[in-house]
């Protein structure tokens, strides 16, 4: 086993080889692990963004002059259907309905909207304005709900409008990101 | 007296040996009753290697060792799970848990009043303690920027009214980047 070997220690000296007990120190390591997995916190927590998009305080000079975004708007008010509306200030430019159909996920009541999420792909791929890695700005995606609709459901919309994803230049990497800001509709 | 004798006269004591079958004059036959020539059966287990792994998931677990424990999560709040999602900041944590708010902990007004009148509003008492934390922020950080992110830990059954509701008031205090607390789905 593991030991010093100076190869001296003759002629009734005190001895200089000496082995290292490693077997305590084998015993005091499993202790550590099995005490830091014991209190080890596996946490699956995350979260999922919004933007918050109100006036902020009034400032000195002019706001500037926007141009117009296609926005998509994405109302989940009807029961059975979803409604994907694309608008550039208050023009309406097109309007897609989608089947409201909940998938069940997992043991405690999730769902998820796999064919609302499918559609928005389509839509984002076929009008996405900011795609290139090195645009910081990002397509926004305005959520329409119900007072009463519950968390949970406006997770899953979130989710689903999350799905589509681009490529963002940051600190010199390419990250795949999601192409759209979700806010809320005031109203 | 013989040399041979003498010899056998100044070593009294013979090394002890097999002795059986040592007279038979096949070569195989001496070879097994020497022993010789067999794998060894003493192994030396390779102990170093072993207390290298064992090191190795001790500054893993170190590293992810977490004193302050868990994230903070109110035991009566009951998370969404979802894909799409990002790994957790550290920023003021708003939950909302039947009727009550709170800001990392501490009660910041209730969710009854705007039930009540079942319109969007301001949370008074949680934009004042929100508006408080940023204000503390700028004073412990003059001149760095204030990153305005907060996250919402919303139960799953809450209304959307009063998610929108506490969004809002959260981005009036001046924290437009609203975080929404979600388990992690796998894909």
């Amino acid at each position: 086993m593991a030991g010093i070997d100076t190869g001296g220690g003759h002629g009734g000296k005190r001895a200089t080889n000496h082995e290292i007990p490693l077997i305590p120190f084998i015993d005091f390591l499993l202790c550590l692990v099995a005490f830091l997995l014991v209190t080890a916190v596996w946490s699956q927590m995350a979260r999922i963004n919004a933007d918050a998009r109100v006036p902020g305080p009034p400032k000195d000079e002019p706001p500037e002059e926007q141009k117009k975004e296609k926005q998509l708007n994405v109302e989940m008010k009807g029961e059975t259907k979803f409604q994907l509306v694309w608008k550039e200030g208050n023009t309406v430019v097109n309007t897609i309905d989608v089947d409201r159909k909940p998938v069940p996920t997992g043991s405690n009541g999730d769902i998820r909207f796999p064919d609302l999420a499918k559609k928005i792909e389509e839509e984002w791929t076929a009008n996405g304005a900011h795609r290139a890695g090195s645009d910081k700005k990002f397509d926004l995606a305005i959520l329409h709900t119900d007072n009463t609709t519950p968390f949970s459901d406006v997770i899953a919309v979130i989710d689903a409008i999350y799905t589509p994803k681009r490529d963002f230049d940051f600190a010199g990497k390419s990250e795949k990101v999601p192409s759209f800001n979700v806010t809320f509709a005031v109203n | 007296m013989s040399e041979k004798a003498l010899s056998r006269f100044h070593q009294p004591i013979a090394v002890p040996g097999r002795r059986l079958m040592h007279h038979v004059p096949l070569a195989f036959v001496r070879k097994k009753a020497i022993g010789g020539g067999g794998r060894a059966t003493n192994h030396e287990v390779p102990l170093i290697p072993f207390i290298d792994f064992l090191l190795c998931i001790v500054c893993f677990l170190l590293a992810s060792f977490s004193a302050s424990g868990e994230l903070p999560v109110d035991k009566n709040v009951k998370l969404p799970n979802a894909e799409n999602v990002m790994d957790m900041t550290e920023a003021p944590m708003v939950a909302i848990t039947g009727t009550q708010i709170l800001v990392d902990g501490t009660p910041a007004g209730n969710t009854r009043a705007i039930e009540e009148a079942n319109r969007l509003q301001r949370v008074d008492e949680l934009f004042n303690v929100l508006k408080n934390k940023r204000e503390l922020y700028k004073q412990i950080n003059p001149g760095k920027e204030f990153p305005g992110v907060v996250v919402l830990q919303v139960d799953r059954k809450v209304q959307a009214l009063v998610v929108k509701s506490v969004f809002q008031t959260a981005a009036f205090a001046g924290y437009p980047n609203v975080s929404f607390m979600v388990g992690r789905m796998g894909k």
